[in-house]
């Protein structure tokens, strides 16, 4: 082995990398955000929606779950200019992870939808629960503790999936590595930190995801 | 010409016929310890570093093999030292590493000599000269650095315009860097990016085949020398090939090379940079 | 400059074998690791339970691009040559190790713990319990979510192209590159992975429907 490492001047750029690593933050939470909402109306729409409109909605997902997020990003980019939109590249990376996510999220949110039990709803009312009452114990949380799970995984291979947003020169934390190893050279070193930025955010919302579900999603003790 | 593809070196059958285990196998070999002429002569080829994403010095033909001003350079390398060449293609960004960690002898990639790669690699005298400049489309007034305030620009991440982009760019510029200079063309001619720091090579493709564009060059970032590099302790190596463009330097092959790929007569090669 | 004929898209359409050559390369190295895996997260002995859940954890919780560039960097260091085929592979094959891990063990405890009781009670030892009495009945339900991940895999190879290995999407770049027409191009590249994920898509839903219905 003859190749000498040198960390200093990686942790040098501390503070650059520190802002990617918000940047990446922030745009995950943002496209996650956002794509939570399209997964929603999305899910609506293939459950209640009419028959063109589950058509539409069947195709957006399986267009999207079956090409790279490489190449839908690189459509969005430099494709959409040609017919007129044209989105700064930060933008454009915030699009195409809405567009990507919100794919896989309606598949889970409408799993959700689906595990409600309509004969509970009516043995709510005949229980003689307020509506509310109904929504929160009977409606929401079982759904939600059925795709917690799914939605919280989604997330963190969401804000994993981001670094490829390096590719249109979109700002976050592996284009700070590009260009902090475009500068000083090793690779290496710098790649390597940035794996472990990435793996310390990843179990930060793990800790996180984790400690919410145990909070608030906790299974009444009935078993 | 053996193009340096692992797959066509190495059989796959066995590969798939021992299925998993057998696919952490292929491409380890030994690394090449230090490359001196003597050792490339002894194991019978060269591996060089080219780019296959900047024509004309680096780009593809028809046949979708390596071709180019290097690629050429590259080939009468390996004819003076009598070896087999191993093309391996490389990115602007991934040149020094490929090198500092033996994936390749040498790079003949229009490398552009400098005081930080000199630190880094050691550089063989220039084989090659280009001119960057700031391109933008005529409507675009700009004269001087100072008018690039609040401009989006592409250019190379890691390339000699990148340096000089950084060094002279006001700070409300919007510097956008890309991984190789085709996608900074691409963001120009898509309207992504609005100027970017390019070659006068990327200007004649752009002016013959996107005309309506107007492109012109708005002023000079940097003339460059390029030259080829080896790891630094590889100075038998430089030393070689030093010579070698010297050689065909003085025999007028070099001049050929140019003349196949600029069809204009080569104009005297810049000295070495001192730095 | 060249313009988009025949000869470039043929060049697109042939660099997908190097797209198959790579996911079947990355999944039989991932069947391999990821048995592994699976077994060690299985396992009666704590310190094998807690290694596999290290590396689970380590690959699920890092990019998949940054993995890709460590396994090209990390061995050149070591003095190993890996070219960009090697590295992909590699990093594809450790990445798939930890997902078809985690997948199978999922199989393998829907096993009641009273059949693993059971047969150890009529004197089977772990092998022979693996073997007759849980794979047979892990395999099943494994399929559809293994053939899901297939698709994943096959899609993450589309990184190996910033790493510098020549497959579709890199093979599109290079072309791009060279004729400037993205929207065609890029369409086309989707269009390929579409045609090669979209059936394995389906089939591993048909079959997890089949499952859901024989086991409701």
């Amino acid at each position: 082995m003859n190749y000498v490492f040198e960390f200093g001047q990686v942790f040098a750029a501390w503070d650059e990398l520190l802002a990617g690593a918000l940047r990446t933050l922030w745009l995950s939470a943002a496209s996650m955000a956002i794509g939570l909402v399209v997964a929603i109306a999305g899910a609506l729409g293939k459950t209640s929606g009419p028959r063109w409109l589950r058509w539409v909605i069947d195709a957006y997902i399986e267009l999207i779950r079956n090409t790279p997020f490489l190449i839908q990003i690189f459509m969005v980019f430099f494709g959409l200019p040609a017919i007129g939109i044209r989105l700064e590249a930060d933008q454009a990376a915030l699009l195409a992870l809405v567009i990507n996510v919100g794919a896989y999220g309606i598949e889970i949110i409408r799993a959700g939808i689906e595990s409600i039990q309509k004969g509970q709803i009516e043995a709510g009312k005949a229980l003689g629960l307020h509506p509310l009452q109904i929504f929160r114990h009977i409606v929401l949380k079982p759904a939600l503790q059925a795709i917690y799970p799914s939605l919280t995984s989604q997330f963190i291979l969401l804000m994993l999936n981001s670094s490829v947003c390096s590719a249109i020169a979109a700002s976050e934390l592996t284009a700070a590595a590009n260009d902090i190893q475009a500068r000083n050279f090793r690779s290496f070193e710098v790649y390597f930190v940035v794996t472990g930025m990435y793996f310390v955010l990843s179990l930060m919302f793990w800790g996180i995801f984790a400690w919410v579900e145990r909070t608030f999603l906790r299974q009444p003790a009935t078993r | 010409m053996i193009l340096s593809h692992p797959i066509r070196r190495r059989s796959l059958g066995g590969l798939l016929a021992l299925g998993g285990a057998a696919t952490l196998m292929p491409g380890l070999t030994r690394a090449a310890k230090a490359a001196t002429p003597d050792e490339i002569k002894k194991r019978g080829h060269i591996m060089v570093g080219v780019l296959t994403d900047y024509p004309p010095f680096g780009g593809i033909d028809s046949s979708q093999n390596p071709a180019g001003y290097d690629v050429d350079v590259a080939r009468l390398a390996a004819q003076a030292l009598g070896v087999e060449l191993r093309l391996v293609p490389v990115t602007g960004p991934n040149r020094i590493p490929f090198l500092l960690t033996n994936k390749v002898d040498m790079l003949i990639a229009t490398f552009g000599i400098t005081e930080e790669r000199a630190k880094q690699v050691l550089f063989s005298n220039p084989y090659s000269a280009l001119t960057t400049y700031i391109l933008a489309p005529k409507s675009l007034a700009i004269r001087t650095p100072e008018d690039l305030k609040g401009i989006r620009v592409g250019v190379a991440r890691a390339s000699t315009q990148d340096i000089a982009v950084s060094a002279i760019a006001p700070r409300e510029i919007r510097l956008m860097r890309f991984d190789d200079d085709a996608t900074v063309t691409q963001s120009l001619i898509s309207g992504q990016t609005q100027a970017i720091g390019a070659s006068n090579t990327i200007l004649a493709q752009l002016t013959a085949n996107y005309a309506q564009l107007q492109i012109e060059p708005k002023f000079t970032l940097r003339a460059q020398a390029n030259g080829m590099a080896f790891r630094k302790q590889d100075e038998a190596l430089r030393d070689w090939s030093n010579t070698f463009i010297k050689t065909i330097t003085d025999n007028g092959e070099l001049g050929k090379i140019h003349q196949r790929w600029f069809n204009v007569a080569m104009d005297p090669l810049p000295p070495m940079p001192q730095f | 400059m060249r313009s988009l004929g025949p000869n470039e898209i043929w060049f697109i359409l042939l660099a997908v074998r190097w797209t198959l050559l790579l996911s079947i390369a990355a999944f039989a190295g991932g069947t391999v690791g990821g048995l592994l895996i699976a077994l060690m997260r299985t396992s009666r002995f704590k310190g094998l339970r807690w290694a596999a859940i290290a590396y689970i954890k380590l690959f699920q919780g890092t990019p998949l691009l940054m993995q890709l560039v460590l396994a090209f960097f990390v061995p050149g260091i070591f003095g190993i040559d890996v070219d960009p085929w090697g590295a992909a592979a590699l990093g594809l094959s450790l990445h798939a190790s930890a997902f078809l891990g985690e997948i199978w063990r999922g199989c393998i405890e829907v096993v009641p713990k009273g059949q693993w009781e059971a047969s150890s009670a009529l004197g089977l030892r772990y092998w022979n319990q693996m073997r007759h009495i849980v794979v047979p009945q892990a395999f099943r339900i494994a399929i559809p979510p293994t053939v899901g991940f297939l698709v994943q895999l096959i899609k993450a190879t589309s990184l190996a192209s910033i790493i510098g290995f020549v497959e579709l999407t890199r093979a599109a770049q290079v072309i791009n590159n060279a004729v400037f027409q993205p929207f065609t191009i890029f369409g086309l590249v989707a269009l390929t992975y579409f045609i090669v994920c979209w059936p394995l898509s389906l089939y591993s839903r048909r079959m997890e429907q089949k499952l859901a219905l024989a086991t409701r």
